[in-house]
C-alpha cells in the first residue's frame, strides 16, 4: 500500500481541524504518516489521527519558513517512500505545497474541494466551474477546510525527526495578531458579512461586528467598502478576496456580484437581508428577508440574545 | 535593484464560462493583467523609484497579442521592459512547466527582487511563484500586504490566519503580493505615450514536460436551489421566520 504523508497543524488548541479533516481524506488513500512541524507542538502532534506521527519539534522551526518545512517534508517523503503529501489548504499549506512539489518534481494541486482514492476536485474561475482529475503520479495537495468531517484524535506511535534542518536567510521577527479572540473567515462555520448597504464603517462597526459576535461568527466584506477602507482586505470574500464554505454565510446589504458569488457560494446555506427585491444576492439564497438592514438586523441580534 | 514582475493574464472576470465536452471554451475569453499582478508592478516601481534600478516584467502566454495593450499599460506606470514567452500550446493550469520555463527567463534577469501575484484569478493554485523561488534556489514570501526597503534589506508583512508574520530577508528574494500592498497609480497621459517606445520583447517558447495533473473534467457546480424569500408582516416576523429556519433546517444556532 502506498505511503501517505499529512502535514498536520497546530494553534492554540491542539491540532487544527482543518488538519484532522485531511487526516480523514488521507486514510482513504494509504497508510498515513503524520508530520508536524514547530516549537513546542510534541503534545499537540500526538493528537493527530495517524498510525505513525513524526514529529520535528524545534527552537528554530518556531515560525513558519517554506526553505526549513519544505526540505523536512521532502526528506521525510523519501525516507518513507511516500507517493502522496496532503495538508490544510491553510496560510501555510498553500504556500508550503507548491515548493515541496517544485522539489520532488511532483503534481501539485491547491485548495481541493473533494480529495480520495477516486480523484480530486478543484474550483477553477472562483468556483464558477469544478475540475476533476484523476492524478496518476506522484502528488502533493492542499485540501480546503470544512471539505471533510474532522476525524477523531488518537494517537499512534510517536518518532522525532532526524533529519537535517536546513539554514535559511528568511528570519520571522514577529507575529502581529490583528482582531485578537476574532474568528478566522476560512476557519468559521457562520461567517456575516456586510457591504455598501451599511452606508459607513461605523455601521459595520454597530451592527456587523456585534451580530457576528453574538453568532458566534467570522466578520467578512464585499470588495465595496473594502476599496473604500472601511475594514482590511482580510476581510474581502469573493474573487480577489477570501473563499468561504462555512454551514451558515449571511450577508447584509451586498448585492451579490458575481466576483462576491466567486467567495462563497459554496456554503452550505445562504442567508440574505437586502431592501432590493432585485438583488442577485436572493437568487442564491436560502432564507432571504427583503427588508432595511437598519430596522433588521438589530431585531435579528435582540432575538438572538434571548435564545 | 533589478526587479522582474511576473505577469499573468487571465480571463477577464465578466468573461462567460461555457462548457462543452467537459471542457471549458475558451476562445471567446478576453484577457486582462492577473489583478494581483498590478500591486506588484506598482511596488516595483515605487521601489525603483527610491533606489534606482530596472524594473521588467515577464509573461508566459499565447499567441494572441491583444494582451500587448495591457501590458504596455504597466509599462506606463513605469515598468523599463516586456519580455513575453509565447508558447502555443499555453495553458495557465500548468503551474510546475509554466514555472521551469519562467525561472528559465528570470534566471538571465539577475534580478535582486522576483515578485508575482499572490494567486492567479483563473485556477487560483497559488503555485507558480513558489515553485519559480525552489528552481532559482531562493527563499520567497507569499501572500504579502506590506513590502519595505530597509537597507539592503526587505521587511516583509505576510497575511496569515488572525494576523500578520513579519518575515525579514536578504536579496535575492521571491515575494507574492497581496492585495493590500499598495495602491496602484494612475499613470499620466505622458507616460502612456512614452510606455509605447519601450523594449517589448516576444520570444517563442517550446513546450517543457512538468509534473503537472491534468484535469479529466469540468463541470459548472451544481445550481444553488437559493432564491426563497421568507415572507412576513415586519421586520419582526421575517426575523422569527429566519431564525426558525436557521434553527430547524440549518442547524446553525
Ligand atoms: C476584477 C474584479 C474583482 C472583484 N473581486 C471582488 C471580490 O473579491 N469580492 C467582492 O465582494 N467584490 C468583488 N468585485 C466587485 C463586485 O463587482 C461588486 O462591485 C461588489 O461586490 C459590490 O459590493 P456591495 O455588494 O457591497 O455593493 P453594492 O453592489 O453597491 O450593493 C449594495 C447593496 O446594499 C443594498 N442596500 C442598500 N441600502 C440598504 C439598506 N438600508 N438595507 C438593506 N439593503 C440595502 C442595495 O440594495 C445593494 O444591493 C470585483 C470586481 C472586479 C471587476
Ligand atoms: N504564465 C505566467 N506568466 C507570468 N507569470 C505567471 C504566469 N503564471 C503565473 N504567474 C505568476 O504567478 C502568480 C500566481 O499564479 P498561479 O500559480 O497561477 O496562481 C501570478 O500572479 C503571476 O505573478
Amino acid at each position: 500500500m502506498s505511503t501517505v504523508i499529512l502535514v498536520g497543524e497546530t494553534d492554540g488548541n491542539g491540532i487544527k481541524d482543518v488538519s484532522q479533516q485531511v487526516a480523514g481524506v488521507a486514510a482513504g488513500m494509504g497508510e498515513v504518516v503524520g508530520l508536524v512541524i514547530g516549537k513546542n507542538v510534541s503534545e499537540s502532534a500526538m493528537k493527530l489521527a495517524a498510525g505513525k506521527v513524526i514529529i520535528a519539534d524545534d527552537e528554530r522551526l518556531e515560525y513558519y519558513d517554506p526553505v526549513k518545512y519544505a526540505s523536512i517534508v521532502s526528506q521525510v517523503v523519501q525516507k518513507n517512500d511516500a507517493t502522496k503529501v496532503l495538508m490544510g489548504a491553510t496560510t501555510m499549506g498553500k504556500d508550503l505545497g507548491p515548493r515541496v512539489a517544485a522539489e520532488l518534481g511532483w503534481g501539485y494541486l491547491g485548495d481541493c474541494l473533494e480529495a480520495s482514492s477516486e480523484g480530486f476536485v478543484r474550483p477553477d474561475f472562483a468556483g464558477k466551474v469544478l475540475a476533476r482529475s484523476k492524478p496518476e503520479g506522484p502528488l502533493v495537495a492542499s485540501i480546503r477546510n470544512n471539505a471533510y468531517p474532522i476525524g477523531e484524535s488518537w494517537s499512534g506511535s510517536v518518532e522525532n525527526f532526524s533529519g537535517d534542518i536546513p539554514d535559511s536567510t528568511l528570519n520571522t521577527t514577529s507575529i502581529e495578531k490583528i482582531g485578537a479572540g476574532t474568528i478566522e473567515l476560512t476557519e468559521a462555520n457562520i461567517v456575516v458579512s456586510g457591504g455598501r448597504g451599511l452606508e459607513s464603517p461605523e455601521n459595520y462597526e454597530a451592527l456587523i461586528r456585534p451580530l457576528a459576535a453574538t453568532m458566534g461568527a467570522a466578520a467578512g466584506a464585499s470588495r465595496a467598502i473594502v476599496d473604500a477602507g472601511w475594514v482590511p482586505h482580510s476581510h474581502q470574500v469573493g474573487q480577489t478576496g477570501k473563499t468561504v464554505t462555512p454551514d451558515l454565510y449571511l450577508a447584509i446589504g451586498i448585492s451579490g456580484a458575481i466576483q462576491h458569488l466567486g467567495g462563497m457560494s459554496g456554503s452550505k446555506f445562504i442567508a440574505a437581508i437586502n431592501k432590493d427585491p432585485e438583488a442577485p444576492i436572493f437568487k442564491v439564497a436560502d432564507y432571504g428577508i427583503v427588508g432595511d438592514l437598519f430596522e433588521t438586523v438589530p431585531v435579528l441580534k435582540t432575538k438572538l440574545e434571548k435564545l | 535593484m533589478n526587479i522582474a514582475v511576473l505577469i499573468k493574464m487571465v480571463p477577464d472576470t465578466e468573461s462567460r464560462l461555457e462548457i462543452i465536452d467537459g471542457k471549458v471554451k475558451e476562445d471567446g475569453f478576453k484577457y486582462m493583467v492577473n489583478p494581483y499582478d498590478e500591486f506588484a508592478v506598482e511596488q516595483a516601481v515605487q521601489f525603483k523609484e527610491a533606489v534606482g534600478g530596472k524594473v521588467t516584467l515577464v509573461s508566459l502566454f499565447s499567441d494572441n497579442t491583444s494582451i500587448d495593450t495591457d501590458l504596455r499599460k504597466m509599462m506606463a506606470i513605469g515598468a523599463d521592459e516586456t519580455i513575453v514567452l509565447r508558447q502555443q500550446e499555453y495553458s495557465g493550469n500548468k503551474p510546475s512547466s509554466n514555472a521551469r520555463i519562467l525561472s528559465e527567463t528570470v534566471k538571465e534577469l539577475n534580478a535582486d527582487l522576483i515578485m508575482c501575484g499572490v494567486q492567479g484569478i483563473d485556477y487560483y493554485q497559488a503555485a507558480t511563484g513558489p515553485m519559480i523561488a525552489h528552481f532559482l534556489g531562493v527563499p520567497h514570501v507569499s501572500g504579502v500586504t506590506n513590502l519595505e526597503l530597509s537597507g539592503d534589506k526587505l521587511i516583509a508583512s505576510r497575511q496569515i490566519e488572525g494576523g500578520l508574520q513579519i518575515v525579514e530577508t536578504p536579496t535575492p528574494v521571491l515575494i507574492t503580493c497581496q492585495k493590500d500592498m499598495t495602491k496602484v497609480r494612475f499613470p499620466a497621459l505622458k507616460d502612456i505615450m512614452m510606455s509605447k517606445r519601450k523594449p517589448f520583447d516576444n520570444r517563442d517558447v517550446g513546450s517543457e514536460p512538468g509534473n503537472d495533473v491534468q484535469t479529466t473534467e469540468c463541470s459548472l457546480p451544481p445550481a444553488r436551489g437559493g432564491g426563497v424569500i421568507l415572507e412576513g408582516e415586519g421586520p419582526e416576523e421575517k426575523v422569527d421566520r429566519l431564525i426558525e429556519k436557521l434553527k430547524m433546517e440549518a442547524k446553525v444556532l
